[in-house]
């Protein structure tokens, strides 16, 4: 078994020089390097003896089985996100998802098993999220089912991602690659046998051709097409018919028509199966690369934290993959270097620039106990971070999934093509078989009334209608993306479309959310530093914009802030503490007035007022001033010139507010709404017939933004953000609003030409095809050209959408 | 003449396998794997760049 120059591992050639020679139950052995003598070591220490008896070296790639062994109940759990004792979840890339019955099928099948609450398939990334009952189901049962029904799963990551992205692009290019080049050949065969039809030609000459013709074709058929087949398969197996079906029929009738032909005399017809299948991969092909496009959005934002992360273990530097970093891990980030996972800063301060998250152009300080966000940029000086979450869960990688669930959320337009899709297929295949019996009892030659019933098949293929919907919805999303502006699903997308009044919040939405101190008014016997730091005490655990303002202040007044006391929310009204010298309250007058606490008239003009209350005794009040957003005004002009009503929602007084609403002209203003008043306010607008948008901050503004038709938070880098709304502006700018209303009616817009496109041109050329007006090749033209035409006018809308709204490079602010 | 003819058919064949295993290669090296982007990087900011490079390295 072993010679002496071979390695006994990997049965390389051992290069004297490197000769490791290794004792092992008392044979001499010999290995080419260490490693191989571990491996060899350790396979021996498992047990696994035979499996040098049993290998096989002729054998290509990973070996059948291979999967079983490695997604075993432990590696997968790791990939379940639990959400409740009842509810868990899993994603899965899988492999071999060719069009959109397939995930119609995945859905449907998957979604029968015992323990499966919910199943989304994105077409666009191949990516399923399955929500599961872990008492039912575990998630291996989950795995064998997506493989009993003949496609390949794996847990997700975004790696395993972009390797099967690439390997199938690859695949698919070689395959049309292979069938282009044969089906070039064949031409000037069948050019050469047209020529002959026509003049005459020596019979043997013919034969020969004919034998090349198909010896060209056969690989085109078995080895392009074969995707085809195996999808036909799946669907007979699976008893959905899809469209692979249907070319496959079309293929085979073709192909074994002309095998008949060749042998017993006749025409040949090898060229229209090998088109079929070449101008079909040709289709196939685009459709992938707008898929890639679109995904590659999602990637950018991925791409921006660093793979790897400098781990500090007992005063040595690690370097580690992100991926491997737990909470609590202490790491080190140096200037220059990007955060890799969201972490809290342990020591240090520094400059970071956020922008890619925030949009904010300009760094901001960061210092011990501030949280970072991974993606962003390290600036200035070294920092040592303790780690608060995971690589997949940080805040851009929960973003990007929140794009990819995007895309799984079917807009309601879009199951009307699936639905035909599954119907259609059958109907074809009966009129398909009636246009063979009526040419056929017609007495034409009998291979027209084949030829007719195959160009049937062909050109009634319903991939334009299944591309109609998808390809725009990811198009107009991944455009949206790049804005900055990600709708959470192809369902708001059409709902953003349909949408006839906006209702805007005021602080943080119109105004710039960062507001300043004018004014410390304290009450009679107090001073203004007292004010301030039990001011900052209470609003020390708040991300409201106004309790940042007050933390800002104390700081600068060197205050040193910090709770001194249990902080409850009253959510849009103010907080409630409970110190050492009794009851403090903060927030607005009716608050505090509610609150059993006397206050008295402060002048305060359009400024913010904030009143704090010490044991029921009135202790001060703060004058806030914030800015408007220098571009509100041109905003809300441009969305009443889109025909969109515009309403200011806040609960600051009515001084306030009017003065921003009639600086902006807005049309109506509600003052002093609490954030129910808000959402009944919506509420009894959407009953009014109107389709109401809701911009708010995300903050104190949830439940309008849930109880709107769409809910837009501007907050783009905050978490509440991401999970209060449906649209996210990652950047905080008001002219994005009419962007992504601008995007949602074009897109609409879009998706319904294509689906006329492709309904109209179904019911044209079926008809023209079953009366014998449209040979097969034709036929394959033909459906190859409505998808591509499908699939262009959705790229045009991505055009359309740049040209209206270039995004300059690099852009941060306008 | 049927020779010539079958000599040219099998040339023919011949370059054209040639053309398609270069293709083979050229796709299997990853050439057409981002079509999209070398028409844009000589646009990229140059520190942009540069980190796709050091990407490439690593």
């Amino acid at each position: 078994m072993a010679s002496v120059d071979l390695c006994i591992h990997c049965n390389l050639p051992i290069p004297p020089s490197d000769l490791v020679v290794d004792e092992i139950d008392g044979r001499e052995l010999h290995f080419c390097c260490h490693g191989c003598q571990g491996v060899y070591r350790i396979i021996r220490s498992a047990g696994l003896n035979s499996f040098y008896q049993r290998r096989d070296w002729s054998e290509q790639g990973v070996p059948a089985g291979v999967y079983d062994a490695t997604f075993n109940e432990t590696v997968l759990e790791g990939h379940v996100t639990k959400r409740s004792e009842i509810l868990a979840e899993i994603s899965l890339v899988i492999e071999g998802i060719r069009c959109s019955s397939c995930v119609w099928l995945l859905e449907k099948l998957l979604g029968r098993h015992a323990g499966v609450i919910d199943v989304r398939i994105n077409y666009g990334t191949h990516r399923a999220l399955i929500r599961f009952n872990p008492q039912e189901i575990s998630p291996i049962q989950i795995f064998s089912a997506v493989r009993r029904l003949g496609y390949l799963p794996h847990p997700f990551t975004f790696g395993a991602v972009q390797d099967a992205a690439v390997r199938e692009q690859r695949s698919l290019l070689i395959r049309f690659g292979t069938a282009a080049f044969l089906s070039m050949q064949l031409m000037g065969f069948s050019f050469a046998l047209y020529g002959g039809y026509f003049h005459g030609i020596d019979p043997g000459i013919r034969q020969t051709i004919q034998y090349l013709a198909a010896a060209v074709t056969t690989p085109v058929v078995f080895y392009s097409g074969w995707i085809f087949f195996t999808g036909a398969w799946r669907s007979l197996k699976n008893r959905t018919p899809s469209m692979d079906l249907l070319i496959s029929l079309g293929v085979i009738t073709a192909y074994g028509y002309s095998l008949y032909a060749l042998f017993f005399g006749g025409e040949v017809y090898f060229e229209t199966a090998a088109m079929i299948i070449t101008l079909i991969l040709l289709g196939r092909l685009f459709e992938n690369s707008a898929r890639n496009r679109a995904l590659s959005s999602i990637d950018k934002l991925l791409r921006l934290a660093p793979d790897s992360a400098n781990r500090i273990v007992d005063e040595e530097i690690l370097v580690v993959a992100s991926s491997s970093l737990t909470p609590g891990d202490v790491i080190l980030v140096r200037p220059g270097e990007r955060i890799p996972v969201d972490c809290r800063i342990l020591d240090g301060e520094t400059e970071l620039d956020e922008s890619t998250i925030t949009g904010e152009p300009l760094p901001v300080l960061r210092r011990p106990g501030d949280g970072l966000a991974a993606g962003t940029l390290n600036l200035t000086a070294s920092l040592k971070l303790t780690v608060e979450r995971v690589a997949a869960e940080s805040f851009i990688a929960r973003m990007a999934r929140m794009v990819e669930e995007a895309q799984n959320n079917k807009a309601p337009i879009q199951f009307l093509a699936d639905r035909v899709a599954t119907f259609f297929v059958p109907c074809v295949a009966l009129i398909a078989a009636g246009t063979w019996l009526f040419w056929f009892f017609r007495a034409v030659p009998h291979t027209d009334a084949l030829l007719n019933a195959v160009s049937v098949l062909i050109v009634a293929c319903p991939c334009a209608l299944g591309l109609a919907t998808p390809t725009a919805v990811l198009v107009a999303t991944g455009n949206a993306a790049a804005r900055g502006i990600l709708f959470r699903g192809g369902d708001v997308l059409e709902r953003t479309a349909h949408i006839d009044l906006i209702a805007f919040d005021k602080t943080g939405t119109l105004t710039l959310g960062k507001p300043s101190i004018e004014q410390i008014i304290p009450a009679p016997g107090r001073s203004a530093k007292d004010l301030l730091l039990l001011a900052s005490q209470i609003e020390s655990g708040s991300n409201h914009p106004i309790a940042l303002s007050i933390l800002a202040r104390a700081r600068a007044e060197g205050i040193k802030t910090g709770a001194a006391g249990a902080v409850e929310a009253v959510p849009g009204r103010g907080l409630r503490m409970t110190g050492i010298s009794g009851e403090v309250l903060i927030g607005s007058r009716a608050f505090l007035t509610n609150n059993g606490v006397t206050v008295p008239p402060v002048a305060s003009g359009s400024l913010t007022e904030v009143y704090l209350s010490l044991a029921g005794d009135w202790y001060g009040a703060l004058l806030i001033h914030d800015p408007l957003r220098e571009e509100a005004r041109q905003a809300v002009t441009r969305l009443q010139q889109a025909g969109l009503t515009t309403v200011l929602l806040t609960g600051d007084r009515a001084e306030a507010a009017q003065q921003i609403s009639d600086k902006l002209a807005i049309a109506e203003t509600r003052s002093n709404q609490s954030p129910a008043d808000k959402a009944a306010w919506i509420d009894r607008q959407r009953q009014a017939g109107h389709k109401v948008l809701m911009v708010g901050d995300g903050i104190n503004d949830a439940p309008a933004l849930s109880s709107a038709d769409v809910g837009c938070a501007m907050a783009g880098g905050t978490d509440i953000a991401l999970e209060t709304s449906d649209l996210v502006l990652t950047r905080p700018n008001l002219e994005r609003l009419h962007e992504a209303i601008y995007i949602a009616r074009k897109a609409l817009q879009f998706i319904k030409q294509n689906l006329f496109w492709a309904f109209t041109y179904n019911l044209i050329t079926i008809p023209l095809a079953a009366s014998g007006k449209l040979a097969p090749v034709w036929a394959a033209v033909a459906m190859a050209t409505s998808s591509v035409l499908v699939v262009g006018n959705s790229l045009r809308l991505g055009r359309q959408i740049r040209r209206t709204f270039p995004v300059a490079k690099g852009q941060t602010t306008d | 003449m049927i020779q010539s003819i079958i000599i040219l058919i099998v040339l023919s064949l011949c370059i054209g396998t040639g053309a398609w295993l270069f293709f083979i290669w050229a796709v299997k090296r990853g050439d057409f794997d981002d079509v999209e982007g070398p028409k844009y990087r000589m646009l990229d900011d140059s520190d942009d760049g540069e980190q796709e490079d050091q990407r490439r390295e690593q």
